[in-house]
């Protein structure tokens, strides 16, 4: 019975839309990643362009899909997710 | 004798610190526990108003701190629960009147008297936070399911963090819980916050009306029968005495067909 529940759920939540609920915790989860990290606005995206240039050097970049964030971790620790898609090399 | 003494801070003001150090007052006083409660809120005073012993204060903490008087003369004794005493703040000094070290020596005195020692903290981080803190042996954080509240929580919790060598452990206390809400997807839930967090449970006190009855009243609703969040109180008491008790049922019932279907693939309950 329960598992048959579990599927179940697992196919509605691919209909289910953010909620007020899941916006609080998604905003209050960025809010204090950056709040325990001590990151001053616009550090990241400072990080994030340079990064990429550097990986720019090496490879053509999609650009349009690339992702930089921070994650939070169980025991208040966070991580950098960087991804960036590539196109082709340079070399 | 030695108790322990445990802190009931927050960051945020107005999330029901004082209300929370009341009604643990009065529910560990119920459980047999000799309890002595500290107003640290020196300028700001308000636990006695909640507790209805405002008309006997004589004495305050600071009076204790700078000899004006014993401590056994500063505390107040509530004649309706008599193994629960207050010690009250002062109310026309303010925060710089004492410090941390003196409010160390205090709580080592008031833990060879009480088997609990509840330190009701003023809001914010600075000295008034600091000198509640000072003594503590353990932390309850109060905080509400709201952003502001989860966030000055989250504050305290890193401060705390820094000083475990002195302070062993601290839970958290969900205050002023609105399932309904939270059944509709409007608010965080119990899970949502302890995940955020990332911090023990030790207890969720829902939103209810009695308390601001209880406090007109001055009789804390943990003494009272028949509220529920007087039952939430003593359910936390029971549990800072080492019991295992398990949370009380905060689901909205609801008996429509609809809800009983949606309530079947609810995901867990709150």
């Amino acid at each position: 019975m329960q598992e048959v529940k579990n599927q179940v759920m697992n196919w509605l939540s691919q209909f289910r839309h953010s909620t007020v609920r899941t916006t609080a915790k998604d905003r209050m989860r960025s809010m204090l990643t950056h709040d325990r990290l001590e990151l001053p606005a616009g550090r990241l995206e400072c990080l994030e362009e340079e990064l990429m240039c550097v990986v720019n050097r090496y490879f053509e970049l999609d650009k349009t899909t690339t992702r930089f964030d921070l994650e939070q971790e169980p025991d208040r620790k966070a991580s950098l997710i960087a991804n960036f898609p590539l196109l082709r090399s340079k070399c | 004798m030695t108790g322990r003494v445990i802190v009931v801070t927050s960051g945020k003001g107005g999330v029901g610190k004082t209300t929370a150090s009341a009604n643990l007052g009065v529910a560990l006083a119920a459980t047999g526990a000799s309890v002595g409660l500290v107003d640290m809120d020196i300028g700001l005073r308000n636990l006695d108003i909640l507790m209805g012993l405002e008309n006997r204060v004589v004495y305050n903490l600071v009076d204790v701190i700078e000899d004006r008087c014993k401590l056994r003369q500063a505390l107040v004794k509530d004649k309706r629960h008599p193994n629960l005493c207050l010690l009250p703040a002062a109310q026309t000094r303010d925060k710089n009147a004492v410090t941390s070290d003196q409010m160390r020596e205090l709580c080592e005195e008031m833990k060879k008297i009480f088997d609990f020692v509840i330190v009701d903290s003023p809001a914010g981080i600075e000295t008034g936070f600091q000198n509640a803190i000072a003594g503590a042996d353990e932390a309850v954080i109060v905080t509400t399911p709201e952003m502001s509240a989860v966030r000055d929580a989250d504050r305290i919790i890193g401060l705390l963090e820094a000083r475990k060598d002195q302070i062993e452990q601290y839970r958290l206390v969900l205050n002023r819980y609105r399932p309904a809400m939270v059944q509709a997807n409007d608010m965080m839930s119990i899970d949502d916050v302890l995940e955020i967090l990332s911090v023990k449970l030790l207890g969720v006190v829902p939103e209810d009306e009695d308390i601001i009855i209880s406090t007109n009243k001055g009789e804390p609703v943990s003494g009272t029968d028949n509220t529920r969040s007087g039952l939430a109180f003593r359910n936390i008491a029971r549990r800072l005495r080492g019991e295992d008790v398990p949370l009380m049922d905060l689901e909205v019932k609801s008996n429509t067909w609809i809800n009983r279907l949606v309530n079947f693939f609810a995901p867990v309950k709150a």
